[in-house]
């Protein structure tokens, strides 16, 4: 695989994870989560710690990740957006709720890597993860372990809202909560698992980003315009859209960037955030209900001749 | 009919005592720091407070009275920025017969030139008075530029779809500002001409009032800018767009306005902040500083109360302040392991946000609901009629 590529897949699953994270919980809360930024950068500074203080690989903390991750959304629902939404709070209060987390977080983040750095004498303000990467079959591992690891993980949540019995819970809560609460579904469980599910793609997804650039504190804070832009793109209606999302901003970006230098001179690099925001704005402009607003499945459903319920 | 009267003058007493109140602790605070530290504390506070008030007013117009989600004020802040790094350099340079081209904003050019203007100016206030009000007009005229190109997509958009896009688009300002070396210099800052340079030493003494009055004049715009019908329609628009639109209103028209007035306010703020500090360095122009940290001002001082902004500015600002300069002697502990105590300013950010969002829905200085004339000559009017 060329350069760009392996890198650009690496950056699209965790964008891909990310954006998930945020239509995930905007489908069930309705609230736009901005704490996504620094729970992206909670999860790479997990892996950084476990790498240069533990040893090993960088793969084989992702369950810590997860659970850290998975924490940090608990807090924020039972800290903040419980009480929220049992106010009925507007959209643009749940928005700059999760604001304020974020922010509270990243100064968090901002002591953790100070005390790093006067403690264990390390250097985590510009951190180049792939350096803690192995070779497979002449390219980066990353390259082909994280895209396995986010389609295994979306498979395993495809398993559980679709198998299990909460997940079923879970998507009648999505499609009419108020019904799902007077057939005994407690709406409460399935915020929270929300959250701890959401939070933990988060964190995923920017351990996985770091692979692929250079991990600072403030590393979700510049991303965040993107993983929005990939849940947009998605159609903030389904998971699947909103996954589906973050692969194209992600994917478009560095194939863009690739492409536009190789014609145009190194001087685009500098503008690599125009390129998925313009395809989003374009793509919003021809489908504006997002990539999930496409009617794909009816076509598909057509052709195979079944009806079923629709889809989270 | 007194009974009303008496709830509204009650209501009235409760605002006015809060705002005393609040004035209150300012004071005191600024007291304080006058006698632990020095005089020019106060006045980069007080420079502070002038600038993100108006920046903070702006917003509050867009989204405390129309109730557009305005995720994305740095752009415009941006713009006047970047016009008065850009223009106004220019136009004197050209005017003088230096370099005015694409070459002024080289790094190798620029800070060869804009000692030379200083100088110029310096010698002549009047022409110091005229480059401040160009300034000035410049950094207003690319904010309704601005304002005008970012209202064409964002009219269509809804609440959080809109306030993301607005984000994006502020985020991408900054990133073409920083790479675009033409403009401003790209990485590394351009210097923007001093009109307040003939002041040497006391340049700061001068600044501080000017740019008060500036921030009062704007206040004292937006208040009655705000009470007017205009002001009337955009709250209509803001409570229940869709009866706004029955009732005749041109929703897309005073969007666009709402939109356009606040973004030359803010560029305005913006223009003044390069002024200030004497170089635009567009990586400095983040979202944090100029979205985030006014959203939490307006939140603070109460959303859609001018005057409860103004207060939540200078609250904050003064808290702000007080971390930096108190961070060896207060957060000691800190220090010790290494940890640099600045980082406390995001949390206080996020606190403050959560603080008001949680226990504080309304702000320190409500909204106040008041008739558009002042009742006695809505009384005069009435016992014309008759």
């Amino acid at each position: 695989m060329a350069p760009w590529m392996s890198s650009g897949l690496i950056y699209a699953s965790g964008l891909a994870l990310t954006a998930g994270s945020i239509t995930l919980l905007y489908i069930v809360t309705r609230t736009f989560n901005f704490a996504v930024a620094s729970m992206a950068t909670i999860g790479f500074y997990t892996v950084y710690t476990g790498v240069t203080l533990y040893g090993g690989l960088p793969y084989q903390y992702y369950p810590l990740v997860f659970i850290v991750g998975a924490i940090s959304g608990f807090i924020c629902y039972y800290g903040l957006n419980r009480q929220l939404l049992r106010r009925k709070a507007a959209e643009i209060t749940l928005m700059m709720s999760t604001l304020g987390y974020d922010l509270v977080l990243l100064s968090m983040i901002q002591m953790y890597t100070d005390y790093l750095t006067h403690t264990y004498k390390l250097f985590p303000r510009r951190v180049t993860m792939s350096l803690f990467d192995f070779e497979l079959f002449g390219d980066r591992a990353a390259a082909f372990i994280l895209p396995a690891i986010a389609i295994g993980f979306i498979m395993i949540l495809h398993f559980f809202l679709t198998k299990t019995k909460f997940g079923i819970a879970m998507r009648a809560t999505i499609e009419n909560p108020i019904l799902a609460g007077a057939s005994g579904i407690n709406s409460d469980l399935v915020y929270l698992i929300s959250w701890i599910i959401s939070g933990g793609m988060a964190a995923l997804g920017g351990s996985f980003m770091a692979m692929a650039m250079t991990g600072t504190p403030v590393m979700g804070m510049y991303t965040i315009p993107l993983m929005f832009a990939g849940a947009i793109l998605g159609g903030l209606g389904s998971i699947y859209g909103g996954i589906l999302g973050g692969l194209v901003i992600g994917l478009t970006e560095y194939a863009g960037v690739f492409l536009l230098s190789q014609r145009f001179g190194p001087w685009v690099l500098g503008y690599r955030m125009g390129i998925p925001l313009f395809i989003m704005a374009a793509t919003l402009l021809v489908f504006p209900r997002g990539l999930s607003g496409i009617p794909l499945t009816k076509y598909i459903k057509n052709l195979v001749g079944q009806k079923r319920g629709v889809n989270v | 009919m007194t009974s009303n009267e008496s709830f509204a003058e009650k209501v009235k007493d409760l605002l006015t005592s809060r705002i005393l109140y609040l004035g209150a602790v300012i004071v005191a605070l600024l007291a304080f720091l006058y006698f632990s530290r020095s005089i020019s504390i106060i006045l980069t506070i007080l420079i502070q407070v002038t600038i993100f008030s108006i920046i903070t007013m702006s917003l509050n117009l867009e989204t405390g009275y129309t109730g557009i989600p305005q995720f994305g004020r740095v752009a415009a802040v941006i713009a006047g920025a970047f016009a008065v790094g850009a223009i106004p350099g220019r136009i004197m340079a050209g005017f003088m017969g230096l370099p005015a081209g694409v070459e002024y904003a080289s790094d190798t050019v620029n800070f060869k030139v804009v000692p030379q203007i200083n100088n110029l100016l310096a010698s002549n206030w009047l022409m110091s008075l005229g480059f401040l009000i160009m300034c000035i007009v410049i950094a207003g005229a690319a904010g309704a530029i601005i304002g005008w190109l970012i209202s064409r997509p964002a009219i269509r958009l809804k609440e959080a779809y809109l306030g993301i896009s607005m984000l994006a688009i502020g985020d991408f300002f900054m990133w073409v500002g920083h790479n675009w070396t033409m403009l401003v210099g790209g990485s590394v800052p351009v210097n923007v001409p001093d009109p307040f340079r003939m002041f040497g030493p006391d340049r700061f003494n001068v600044i501080v009032p000017v740019f008060f009055v500036l921030a009062v004049l704007i206040f004292i715009y937006l208040n009655k800018l705000t009470q007017s019908p205009f002001g009337r329609n955009l709250r209509m628009l803001r409570d229940n767009d869709l009866s706004a639109n029955a009732a005749g209103l041109n929703i897309v028209k005073v969007r666009t306005q709402s939109l356009v007035i606040g973004a030359t306010i803010a560029a305005i703020g913006g223009g003044l902040y390069v002024i200030y500090t004497g170089s635009v360095a567009a990586i400095g122009l983040t979202r944090l500083t100029f979205t985030f940290w006014p959203w939490a001002y307006m939140m603070l001082g109460g959303i859609g109360s001018n005057i409860g902004v103004f207060m939540g500015v200078f609250l904050l600002t003064i808290l702000r302040t007080m971390i930096i300069i108190f961070r060896s002697t207060w957060f000691g502990f800190l220090l010790e392991v290494g940890i640099d105590p600045l980082w406390l300013e995001y949390t206080l950010l996020g606190a403050v946000i959560i603080i008001v969002i949680l226990f504080l829905p309304h702000g320190l200085v409500p909204e106040k609901v008041e008739p558009m004339l002042p009742s006695k000559r809505i009384k005069n009017v009435l016992e014309k009629r008759q």
